[in-house]
């Protein structure tokens, strides 16, 4: 958590800084307001690596798919909404010793971030946009198995913080491409119990490389 | 020497009678003190050893030294003990050594185990089943199988077990239609001396709701010999109906793991056992449980019910430690009666301290109906698990476990007046109200047959997610009365998702 609000308020006084001595060439200035939608696609290492191993099988990272709205303002700041999901089926386990044992009753989890990022875009050059942002998401988890009663299946939400940066590679006219890292903190959903909570693992957040088609000049 | 002649195979179906109750197992009765008075002819042989233990007479149990030749072994014999090594038995690892009944087994043993050959010697304890007579009130249920969610733990797995061979490793199982011809000699029961019968020929049957032959496997009698394992008390019987009755056919109780296939290893005696000139006495001994519990595992058994056990000072039972480490080992779990004898000073129950030190072995104490200790379930540390045994003090047979097993009318017919006495048959089943951790253990055994074909195979994990899935009963954590509380086998059976 400490980390997390120093690498907050690090690029909260970094981006204006950075705006003052790099400002862009006339020539690569964006225009003041604009607005791109992106298609977005993600892999994510979740935080709680072994929870999810654990109910999924070992993966390095899981695919998040979704898109959004990236605006432009004034000054090189910019907003961005994304709404993205995940959705994977495994096992139910039981976890002894460190080690998980799956048992063969389907699980299937969502998580659906709907995530609102503020940031600056540093315009290097026409085609090569750096940018940085933090943020704030909301986190629907859901979680359902085969024999589960009433009241047994999972549906909650919980907000997380986020923490992004990357370049955007503008390879049309009306067409950027954007990768960055993510880093993303989500308590209070995981590690009360099940799973999450034998592995002692709390975060349903993690660090995820994202890459965005974006539509617009 | 017995005359008792087995035909496997050859005989009628057994009768079933429907619900009865066996006032020879109600505490204080006449009948009761008649059932547990029984001489057979020889003496019997067994005396009270240190703290309390019964111990068997006539034999010792002595674990050699890997490496030591059969003249090496006879020689320290000789030099140790007053006594002379036998052949080794089957299915052991350990030798036996006769000695006159009037030896110390005990004092023996200590003076073989001093030599630097010899792993380990111990007197051979006397082992009971762990059943404790129920109330006369008829009043047949199954609350016990609700008590730890069954219903929903046949939802997530209908199978219930086909794949797992579980061993009964007790009196034996009504597993066959046979025919017995023998010739049954006088014996006294409370001072009635009960005729000699001559030879007779005695009806022998399946019970009806533990299915069809097939599934039984490698039945083995370590006390007649043989692989004739079958029942003469009624005690296998019925804990094998509760790991495995036949299920939702419409008929008489239902079973925990009511697929298995079921090994019947014979390695207590009952009083017809002794009758027939199979046993010296009722009971068993370390050496037949630690042979019955290597066959059972050399030959397929992937879980081992031990309703059974002895009272005596911890780590008396080196022999039976080493089978059922053995067990483990191979892959084996193991799931022992934590013992009755609460109201007997509750001494130290030798196998149950053994499975509380061995990861994937487990001991399991009696609950009610409410949840409570049953009042003969033994406490101590050595406790791990709580299941349902009945207890049907002060509310009658209802509360006890009901399965199918001989109707002791025509079984025990040594409970009979003395002008009825005739041979016993044991062909004719009803439902019949047990209790006791003998009746306990089953239900954690099947429950553990499912989580096996659940894909636990690993028997510590077995264990654990028994005791992690356990709702604590009594102190909070684990405690000497419940260990880590009733399991619910549903719980079990379905483990954790992710976040809950």
């Amino acid at each position: 958590m400490r980390i997390t609000i120093t690498l907050l308020l690090t690029l909260m006084v970094a981006a204006p800084l950075a705006g003052q001595t790099r400002r862009p060439a006339p020539s690569a200035k964006e225009p003041p307001f604009f607005l791109h939608p992106f298609f977005l696609a993600s892999g994510e290492q979740f935080a709680a690596s072994k929870t999810f191993d654990a109910a999924f099988g070992t993966e390095s990272l899981r695919p998040f798919w979704g898109g959004g709205v990236q605006i432009g303002l004034r000054r090189n700041l910019f907003v961005e909404i994304a709404v993205s999901h995940f959705s994977a089926t495994g096992e139910r386990a039981f976890v002894a010793g460190g080690q998980a044992f799956p048992l063969g009753i389907p699980l299937t989890a969502t998580i659906t971030p709907f995530e609102v990022t503020g940031g600056y875009r540093y315009r290097l050059s026409k085609v090569i946009v750096p940018y940085v942002g933090v943020g704030v998401g909301s986190y629907a988890y859901s979680e359902r198995s085969s024999f589960n009663d009433t009241g047994e299946d999972v549906s909650e939400s919980h907000a997380g913080f986020i923490v992004l940066g990357g370049i955007e590679f503008r390879v049309h006219r009306w067409v950027g491409v954007g990768v960055d890292a993510e880093y993303t903190h989500v308590t209070g959903i995981l590690g009360d119990a099940g799973i999450s909570q034998a592995f002692g693992e709390h975060d349903l957040g993690g660090t995820s490389v994202r890459v965005k088609i974006l539509v617009g000049r | 020497m017995s005359s008792l002649d087995v035909v496997i195979g050859v005989g009628l179906p057994g009768i079933d009678r429907g619900q009865i109750v066996d006032d020879s197992r109600v505490p204080g009765s006449p009948e009761a003190a008649r059932r547990h008075g029984l001489e057979p002819g020889s003496a019997v042989r067994e005396r009270v050893g240190a703290g309390g233990a019964r111990v068997m007479t006539g034999k010792l149990i002595v674990r050699f030294r890997d490496g030591l030749s059969l003249a090496e072994r006879q020689a320290a014999v000789a030099l140790a003990s007053p006594g002379a090594l036998l052949e080794r038995p089957s299915d052991a690892d350990f030798d036996l050594v006769r000695l006159d009944p009037n030896d110390d087994a005990e004092v023996a043993a200590r003076r073989l185990s001093q030599r630097a050959d010899v792993e380990y010697a111990q007197a051979a304890h006397r082992l009971r089943t762990q059943f404790v007579p129920n109330d006369p009130l008829y009043r047949s249920n199954q609350w016990n199988l609700p008590l730890i969610d069954m219903e929903r733990a046949w939802d997530i797995q209908p199978q219930a077990g086909s794949a797992v061979v579980v061993a009964v490793i007790d009196t034996g199982v009504a597993y066959a239609n046979a025919t017995m011809t023998v010739n049954l000699a006088a014996f006294t029961v409370e001072g009635f001396r009960y005729p000699a019968l001559g030879r007779v020929t005695i009806p022998y049957a399946a019970a009806p709701q533990l299915g069809p032959s097939s599934r039984f496997v490698a039945p083995r009698d370590f006390v007649c010999g043989g692989t004739a394992a079958l029942d003469f008390d009624g005690h296998g019987t019925h804990v094998s109906g509760t790991i495995g009755q036949s299920t939702n056919d419409g008929v008489g109780t239902a079973g925990v793991a009511f697929n298995v296939k079921i090994m019947p290893v014979k390695v207590l005696a009952s009083i017809w056992d002794v009758a027939f000139g199979c046993a010296a006495t009722d009971g068993g001994s370390d050496d037949d449980v630690a042979r019955g519990i290597r066959y059972a595992v050399d030959n397929g058994a992937r879980i081992l019910n031990l309703s059974l056990g002895s009272d005596g000072p911890a780590g008396s039972a080196p022999v039976v430690e080493d089978a059922i480490r053995y067990a483990v080992a191979k892959g084996a779990f193991v799931a022992v009666a934590a013992g009755n004898s609460f109201e007997d000073g509750n001494p130290m129950q030798v196998l149950a301290e053994i499975a509380s030190r061995v990861d994937g072995a487990v001991s399991v104490a009696a609950v009610d109906p409410q949840k409570r200790r049953a009042f003969y379930s033994s406490t101590g540390a050595f406790v791990e698990l709580a299941a349902p045994g009945g207890s049907t003090r002060g509310t009658g047979a209802g509360s006890a476990i009901w399965q199918q097993t001989f109707d002791p009318n025509f079984s025990d017919t040594f409970l009979l007046p003395l002008a009825r006495f005739t041979a016993p048959r044991f062909d004719v089943f009803a439902y019949v109200p047990y209790q006791g951790t003998s009746m306990a253990t089953p239900h954690v055994a099947g429950v553990a047959a499912m989580l096996m074909q659940q894909g636990i195979v690993d028997p510590a994990v077995i264990e654990k997610a028994l005791e992690t899935f356990a709702t604590d009963l009594g102190d909070p954590g684990r405690d000497p009365l419940y260990g880590f509380g009733l399991f619910e086998a549903r719980s079990a059976l379905r483990g954790l998702g992710l976040a809950r």
